[in-house]
């Protein structure tokens, strides 16, 4: 598709750039959210952009437009070639044809694309009625929500790489509040899937009304440190938070934990750490990435030891080694590396088997405050948290809000157990529930 | 933006299946980033964000739709689309667009496009010997220089049309310091609601020091202490702290739906009796301030909290729908992308009677959180948490050591009343507040405020 598009683009850049690479992005969307049983909102969408980034005289611009014609796409390549100028970067980039992935997974569904718009309405509304429906105690439903999308992406360059990928999901989340005594607590249950069969609105409402009212009846947490067990949803968020360790990026500017620490132990030896572009069940899986460059299954950590960073084509020439296919950039963007489907593998243990390594363990089940109380620099974290305190192998009770402070790194090392229980979570993080030695919690 | 005629047929055919308002959103923006890092410039993208936005109500459901397609023939689709989503039994006769002038409160002396590309890239290079000189520790300094001009125009079925330009301009400095073993942050990103004339009022030197002074205290300091403390939070960012842990509790957003714990709580005492707060778009060329909001309406001062009492809830036109109270022209959007919703433009604390010395000084044990990071609340619970960047130790009614990592936690309606003493040294500071409708700029902002107790997460 725009296959006209990217001939004025490229025809237009001839003999103005040394390289040109396109970029389009084009999708659609909707979604919809009920409030007591009437529809709240619906959303949709049909949109695209383009962006190029150009090589001239060794240095590299960027520019993009969601406006389509002949003129605007002139003038885009124009800007990017004097935005090359001020550039002073002098990291060495070439494009070129990569070899493409032949057997990656699929990632499309015709029988999506058919769902007619009322079943969708009908799933939001079971998900509103069932979570109020479970408990007294849910006295609101802040979310019921369903949404599907479709997005067609394409890369092309001037050394006649040209890849393209359509790709389509639908999730669904529910939201339920419940009080006790002045204890409110919200539980939040989701899924995302190409198989719209897949969607069980009352399984689903009544898990996020027990997310919420295991909460209540709360007591104070102890100040002090203790074994903390992170469930499968909240380590994948951890996880998700200090992803940015593995940027090769950010190792080569100085601004990562794990500058020269290659071939180091840095993890307790059960764990495994995975960046996987092609994983079959994950909704980051896509063949090729932003520069066209073919994905793969790279192990980031082996039995604790660091065995590579996330690269893109640049970093990894700089560092003489081969892109891991984590090139990212969306058209309104530079480039830069991010994870796909992006995982800790799981163990062998049941997730019960983990509370009885100690007298007392917490375990976290909800966190707050990811963007602001953990700093990916430091790999230092203090984060809002819920959950509950486990004694002898039984839970207890729940406890107020409290704290959990600690360092990532330190974490990885503390680890003790790890359960089978592996999730993904809505933006393909991924992990099994895990035991910590100790953290320190705040309460 | 576009030709009269077609804004009056899409608004009609918007409204063809009997729904009771239509509105029309049309942006064009132009954004230019420059990022720097390792004493050089390293990436340059300029572009232009450009799209519609059509959206109806049918009683209290909002339908939207977008698209990047301004053709007639593209906004008819859109617009029927979304007349076909419900039925109403409403007739409006064609409309009769009629266009509204508004005041520039928010005059631009430089615009930016006036301004090379040079002149920037030395201010830039003026922080980074700034930050870097301060201290061997500095290993590295990020500085990114943010440039957007949006102009969007907005019509409705209430005859309504308006055009405004919005200029933003910020630059976010972080400085890194680093022992070898352990890195440590420190960042500010001062921004306003103007052209270029903003970037001369800053003074680079002191922006670069300034951040590379928290990075290398920080990477010195102790880890805090955990449990339950008294706090000081002082001026400009600490106004974070009432943004997460009450502002986003008073948008109608949470507030129709019952999800915030201050629902129903009109005319009640919500907070310490000499708290007064105050969200206020009408502040001349400020970081969160607006000419209108993106439903067109004129944007204005609102009272929040007076004396404790609470007095308003921050509305937009579906959230005045939904619980009957007026408009606040606080409705707001990301881009063309979102459709609007309640929500804060600059947002503080006003100044009390306390003085900042006399605040320390009435505590024998505590943290004074001299910056605020980031921070989020669930509205629902009230729940909030927020990262102190530059935090030390009270003992004994003075300032003592430096320590890091602390997040403070606690509940919204809680800490208001909590609050025990507010000082005189309001100041303000910018911020991206992200949520339904996108993210968009804010400022927070306070005077110095105590409270008496709070929950820090520390390490010791």
């Amino acid at each position: 598709m725009y296959n006209k598009e990217f001939q004025t683009i490229f025809t237009y850049a001839k003999d103005k750039t040394d390289e040109t690479e396109i970029l389009l992005s084009a999708g659609n969307s909707f979604s919809v959210k009920i409030n007591k049983q009437n529809v709240e909102s619906f959303n949709y969408s049909d949109s695209k952009g383009i962006g190029v980034r150009v090589i001239k005289n060794g240095k590299v611009g960027y520019a993009y437009t969601e406006k389509f014609d002949e003129e605007t796409f002139k003038n885009i390549v124009d800007e990017a070639i004097e935005n090359a100028e001020y550039t002073e970067d002098d990291d060495v980039v070439i494009m070129e044809k990569y070899p493409e992935n032949t057997d990656s997974p699929n990632v499309y569904s015709k029988e999506l694309d058919k769902v007619d718009v009322l079943e969708k309405i009908q799933l939001a509304k079971d998900l509103e009625k069932y979570a109020k429906e479970t408990d007294k105690r849910v006295f609101n439903v802040p979310f019921a929500v369903f949404g599907d999308g479709k997005s067609y992406s394409r890369v092309a360059n001037s050394k006649g790489l040209d890849r393209e990928d359509t790709q389509n999901y639908a999730y669904a989340y529910v939201g339920a509040l419940s009080e006790e005594k002045d204890d409110k607590r919200m539980g939040i249950e989701f899924h995302i899937t190409r198989n719209f069969g897949e969607f069980n609105a009352k399984k689903m409402a009544e898990e996020s009304v027990k997310k919420s009212t295991d909460l209540l009846n709360s007591k104070p947490a102890e100040t002090g440190k203790s074994a903390v067990v992170f469930n499968n949803e909240m380590m994948a968020a951890m996880l998700a938070t200090f992803s940015g360790i593995f940027n090769a990026k950010s190792v080569q500017e100085g601004r990562s934990l794990l500058k020269g620490k290659i071939g180091q132990k840095i993890a307790n030896n059960k764990v495994t750490i995975i960046d996987d572009g092609l994983h079959p069940d994950g909704f980051s899986t896509s063949a090729f990435d932003n520069e066209g460059y073919p994905t793969e299954r790279t192990v980031l950590i082996e039995n604790g030891v660091l065995k590579t960073y996330l690269h893109n084509t640049i970093t990894a020439r700089k560092d003489g080694v081969k892109s891991t296919g984590n090139g990212s950039r969306g058209y309104k963007g530079t480039l830069n590396i991010s994870t796909s489907n992006f995982l800790i593998e799981a163990g062998e243990h049941k997730e019960a088997d983990l509370f009885t390594k100690h007298d007392k363990i917490i375990e976290i089940v909800s966190l707050q405050g990811m963007h602001s109380g953990a700093n990916p620099i430091s790999g230092d974290f203090s984060l809002g948290a819920q959950g509950f305190l486990w004694e002898n192998g039984k839970r207890q009770h729940s406890l107020k809000p409290f704290t959990v402070s600690g360092n990532f790194l330190q974490m990885l090392s503390g680890v003790e157990a790890i359960a089978d229980n592996f999730k993904f979570d809505m933006s393909s993080n991924g992990a099994p529930s895990i035991l910590i030695n100790e953290l320190n919690i705040s309460g | 933006m576009l030709n009269r005629n077609i804004i009056e047929k899409v608004i009609d055919k918007a409204l063809s299946n009997g729904a009771d308002f239509a509105e029309l959103f049309v942006e064009s923006t132009f954004n230019s980033s420059i990022a720097f890092n390792d004493n050089k410039t390293k990436q340059n993208i300029v572009g232009n964000d450009y799209g519609a936005g059509v959206r109806v109500f049918y009683g209290h459901t909002a339908i939207y739709a977008y698209t990047n397609d301004l053709s007639e023939e593209a906004l008819l689709t859109a617009a029927d689309a979304v007349s076909k989503a419900a039925r109403g039994g409403n007739i409006i006769a064609s409309i009769d667009l009629t266009k509204k002038e508004i005041t520039n409160i928010h005059p631009i002396e430089i615009p930016n496009n006036k301004i090379a590309k040079k002149d920037k890239i030395d201010l830039i290079r003026k922080i980074n010997e700034a930050s870097r000189g301060y201290s061997d520790q500095i290993s590295q300094v990020d500085i990114r220089f943010i440039e957007k001009n949006q102009h969007v125009m907005i019509a409705n079925s209430e005859g309504l049309l308006v055009e405004d330009d919005r200029n933003y301009s910020r630059v976010y400095v972080s400085s890194i310091a680093s022992n070898g073993t352990e890195k440590q942050v420190g960042g500010e990103g001062p921004g306003r609601f103007a052209g270029y004339e903003f970037f001369k009022t800053i003074d680079p030197v002191k922006l670069g020091k300034d951040t590379a002074r928290v990075a290398v205290t920080m990477l010195n300091a102790d880890y805090a202490p955990s449990g339950k403390f008294p706090v000081v939070i002082d001026n400009g960012f600490g106004g974070v702290i009432f943004h997460e842990a009450c502002g986003h509790s008073l948008e109608t957003t949470a507030v129709a739906k019952g999800a915030s714990v201050f629902a129903g709580k009109m005319g009640e005492q919500i907070a310490y009796k000499g708290l007064t707060a105050i969200d206020d778009g009408t502040m001349p060329n400020e970081w969160g301030s607006e000419n209108i909001d993106d439903e067109g309406m004129e944007t204005q001062k609102t009272v929040l909290i007076e004396n404790g009492i609470l007095k308003s809830y921050m509305v937009d036109k579906m959230g005045s729908l939904k619980t009957g109270y007026a408009r606040t022209g606080s409705g707001r959007r990301q881009s063309y992308k979102f459709a609007p919703t309640s929500r804060m433009r600059n947002t503080y604390i006003a100044n009390g009677n306390d003085k900042f010395d006399d605040m320390i000084a009435s505590i024998d044990e505590g943290i004074y959180a001299a910056k605020m990071g980031g921070g989020s609340v669930s509205p629902g619970t009230g729940n909030f948490n927020f990262a102190v960047g530059e935090g030390y130790i009270i003992r004994n009614g003075k300032i003592a050591e430096p320590v890091r990592g602390a997040t403070l936690i606690g509940n919204g309606a809680d800490a208001l009343l909590k609050i025990s003493m507010i000082s005189n040294n309001m100041e303000m500071a910018q911020g991206m507040c992200g949520s339904s409708s996108g993210s968009i700029p804010t400022n927070v902002g306070q005077p110095a405020i105590k409270i008496d107790e709070i929950i820090v997460g520390g390490r010791n």
